[in-house]
């Protein structure tokens, strides 16, 4: 049978007006509250503080936007490493110990890594393919170079000698152009699905061991040891708790040792109650009693979302983004960046089927993989389903990490200098930034996950700040 | 004690989902005949809440599915593939034209005949709901011996094997997934109820929670009496009220226009189906709900909501291939046609479900107002 009833659905109309008025009202609280939730200004300059680890010369720490401490080469290269890992049909990487698996050899058909396709398949970009040691040269040691603490050295296949981090070879990465710059892979986790990627390697925070620093995709999360975030109030003083009464029946101060000291960012105050508690940038320290697992933000929404007295911890927070974009609340229950119309921004992710494992997500690499996804092979469809999110061509942002590039529309690689028709449009850390068509109003991510392994392979993820339902799992 | 293979012991368990859900009217009116004079009573200030526990698409099965697939299971990904690329000597194929055209298609559906023929599921029999209320040809009969059931996404599915029950991996991993992730928290309030088997006014409220299930001390049973905080964030758009009845323990709903129900898995920001004419049709104890739910799904959003939870390689285990199940709705789906085109948009479907009593907790009113 048919239904034939036709229906306008006042409701849903209702629904989106709602989202839009929240837009608007989202985006001045935003102005008030979440910048500085997940963000700092470029003139309040926080960045981690490291341990101190033996290194051998020629080698320095800098200070990457988004990943804080990382060592680098001495003309300033960021240092990667490539552990091994489990794809759904094999394993490829490096193992710790063992000689670099990078090699030169240009591999130009599919592992058959990635359930279902068989392996053998040419890959797209095989008549241009570079090798994975050109893609990722190997950071040498000279002949009279000796191992010095986490730092040894291998041969390579060619004889070279290669130096190794923590076990694992170290490479830099053709994608980076500046000192700081870590646009090779990320300290986020990796889900395995994404790909066998590389990590910029650094130094350990320099936190007392009550505490540990998780990634996240607005920058370095402080916790408790076990992972439970920890918050500072409003309603303190500096090195001085406030807490009290029914305040304690919420919020526990962290403790301190008997035996601890102060140490840089880090005092230690004495509570009223007694006890020593910690304090850090001379903040006392909280867990909240009701956070609902690990790495919670449920905290900062105290005592009411939209005006917090409580709020997270970071040892260093990433620059703010440009100002047209916004901070959205999100039906998947958390909150994502999105562009000055509240519409969810999307990041494109991309890794091949070599046993490389290159990366296929930015606009130097061949775009077949992105086209089939988002236009099955078509760059009209593509613009249209996931537009780019323009920006004026001199447009410049207080954070390194966002950039305007200019896109050829035809191809989705660079455009040619002066090219007429390049569309300029946003990108974060060199990959364009894109919206997505099913999303008809504010508050929906109904592109996240569109492409291969839910869009951790070959496909679209949305930039989540908090993902609750998730568990802030902070995935690449 | 004889050991029985794991062939047996799949057919084993598919014979005895086969026959609970088959008795599940019997099962019902067995709780009803027991507690029925408990029942009487009014639950405490008439309200009472459950929290879904399990889902599964309604699909009616026989022993080795000769009834409704006897041509037997359609292909899927994997073999699909290997027709379309059989192995040649001397034949290098592409990444272009393989895997990722594959993979382009898959989110570019299309009607456009392909070269697979699709095993729409046979039979007469189906659970679900006259949504209608008429008796049309393509209906089907209840267990129970209604007539009239609208449930044309079993013939869609019922042939997939990734979809039958108990050991089809979307069958069994959708509902995994959905107790560990609080997206899926569904959750749904009785007021007004004077009594819990025969109340001719409730209203019924669907909400989305935000706690996890309480299960009893084996981890994989749920008990009833935990509680649910209403997500009155980002869970606005899951809230809804109907009126319904109950009658004889059975709660019948008024059909809701349009409504939202979550079926997310792991990683995804969100994922949920839109069902028009929604309706629930649950037998109520003062410890669960079970019964279906059901409605006319959105085919675009079925297809849309599948493909970006379910992937290439986990539709492969179990022979779905999301772009021959598009086709296949787009044929069967009957309600809501476009009133541009006249197709149809929305495929008649049922839930099967359960749910478990809980304590529905609404948010201070201060807090709720101060939502910009």
């Amino acid at each position: 049978m048919t239904v034939t009833r036709s229906k306008i659905e006042i409701a849903a109309l209702a629904g989106l007006l709602a989202g839009l008025s929240f837009a608007a009202g989202g985006a001045a609280a935003a102005e008030r509250h979440e910048y500085s939730k997940y963000w700092q200004t470029a003139e309040s300059g926080h960045e981690e503080a490291y341990i101190r680890e033996l290194m051998p010369a020629g080698f320095q720490v800098l200070n990457a936007p988004l990943e804080g401490p990382v060592y680098a080469d001495e003309r300033g290269r960021t240092l990667y490493i490539w552990p091994l890992g489990a794809l759904r049909n094999g394993s490829t990487g490096d193992r710790k110990d063992s000689p670099s698996n990078c090699t030169d050899e240009v591999l130009r058909v599919s592992a058959g890594l990635m359930s279902p396709y068989p392996p053998g398949l040419l890959l797209p970009d095989a008549d241009e393919r570079r090798s994975c040691a050109e893609v990722w040269p190997p950071v040498l040691a000279a002949d009279d170079a000796e191992a010095v603490g986490k730092w040894t050295i291998t041969e390579r296949s060619d004889g070279s000698r290669q130096w190794s981090y923590d076990g694992f070879p170290l490479y830099t990465s053709t994608l980076d152009e500046a000192p700081g710059d870590a646009y090779g892979g990320s300290k986020l986790d990796s889900a395995r699905d994404g790909g066998i990627v590389r990590d910029p390697v650094g130094p350990p925070p320099d936190v007392p061991a009550d505490f540990g620093v998780v990634q996240t995709t607005t920058g370095r999360l402080l916790v408790t040891e076990d992972d439970f975030s920890v918050y500072v109030w409003d309603g303190d003083e500096p090195g001085k708790s406030n807490c009290r009464g029914a305040c304690l029946e919420d919020w526990a101060p962290v403790p301190a040792p008997e035996i601890a000291v102060d140490r840089g960012d880090w005092s230690v105050i004495r509570h009223e109650s007694g006890f020593k508690q910690w304090a850090y940038r001379n903040q006392p320290l909280y867990t909240y009693k009701k956070d609902p697992g690990a790495r919670s933000f449920v905290g900062s929404d105290v005592p009411d979302w939209t005006a917090p007295e409580w709020h997270n911890v970071y040892t260093q927070r990433a620059v703010r983004p440009p100002r047209e974009f916004t901070v959205q609340d999100v039906e998947a229950g958390g909150q994502v960046l999105a562009d000055s119309q509240g519409r969810t921004i999307y990041i494109y992710n991309c890794s091949d089927d070599s046993v490389a494992q290159l990366s296929c997500n930015h606009p130097g690499a061949a775009q077949e993989y992105r086209l089939a996804i988002c236009g099955n092979g078509d760059p009209e469809v593509c613009l249209q389903t996931w537009p780019y999110v323009p920006a004026e061509p001199e447009a410049v942002s207080d954070s390194a990490l966002w950039t305007v590039l200019a896109i050829d529309p035809t191809s989705g690689r660079l455009a040619e200098a002066g090219q007429e028709n390049a569309l300029h449009v946003w990108a974060y850390r060199k990959r364009p930034v894109y919206t997505y068509r099913g999303d008809l109003g504010p508050g929906t991510t109904n592109g996240d996950g569109i492409g291969e392994f839910t869009g951790r392979r070959n496909g679209y993820k949305a930039f989540v700040l908090r993902d609750d339902f998730g568990r802030n799992a902070f995935r690449r | 004690m004889a050991q029985l293979s794991n062939r047996e012991l799949n057919a084993t368990a598919r014979e005895l989902v086969t026959r609970v859900r088959q008795g599940m009217g019997g099962l019902a009116a067995v709780a009803m005949g027991v507690a029925g004079s408990a029942l009487a009573e009014a639950p405490q200030d008439g309200r009472i809440g459950y929290v879904l526990t399990e889902r599964h698409w309604a699909l009616y099965q026989t022993e080795e599915a000769r009834e409704e697939c006897p041509d037997g299971f359609n292909i899927g990904p994997r073999e699909q593939f290997d027709v379309l690329f059989p192995e040649e000597a001397g034949v290098q194929r592409t990444e272009l034209d393989t895997r990722l055209a594959r993979e382009g298609d898959r989110f570019h559906l299309s009607t456009e005949p392909d070269q697979f023929e699709f095993h729409v599921a046979q039979g007469t029999h189906a659970y679900g709901v006259n949504l209608d209320g008429s008796v049309d040809a393509d209906d089907y009969l209840s267990p129970d011996g209604v007539e009239g059931i609208d449930n044309q996404l079993q013939r869609a599915l019922g042939c997939i094997p990734i979809y039958r029950g108990p050991d089809g991996a979307f069958y069994h991993f959708s509902n995994l997934f959905m107790y560990g992730n609080a997206y899926n928290r569904w959750v749904i309030e009785l007021t007004g109820v004077d009594d819990l088997e025969n109340d001719d006014d409730v209203t019924v409220s669907f909400y989305r929670g935000l706690d996890d299930l309480v299960t009893d001390a084996s981890g994989t049973g749920f008990v009833p009496g935990g509680t649910q905080r209403v997500d009155v964030r980002w869970g606005q758009s899951f809230i809804q009220h109907v009126k319904g009845q109950i009658t004889d323990g059975v709660l019948t709903t008024e059909p809701a226009d349009r409504a939202k129900f979550p079926w997310s898995f792991p990683n995804i920001g969100g994922g949920f189906h839109i069902f028009r004419d929604f309706q629930l049709q649950l037998t109520l104890t003062p410890e669960t709900a079970q019964g279906v739910l059901a409605g006319y799904a959105d085919v675009e959003h079925f297809s849309h909501r599948l493909n970006r939870n379910w992937t290439t390689h986990h539709q492969s285990y179990g022979q779905l291939s999301a772009a021959s199940l598009y086709r296949a709705m787009k044929k069967l789906a009957d309600g809501y046609p476009d009133p541009q085109t006249g197709e149809n948009t929305a495929i008649s479907a049922a839930v099967d479900v359960k749910m478990h009593q809980v304590h529905v907790v609404h948010p201070d009113q201060t807090l709720t107002a101060s939502r910009p």
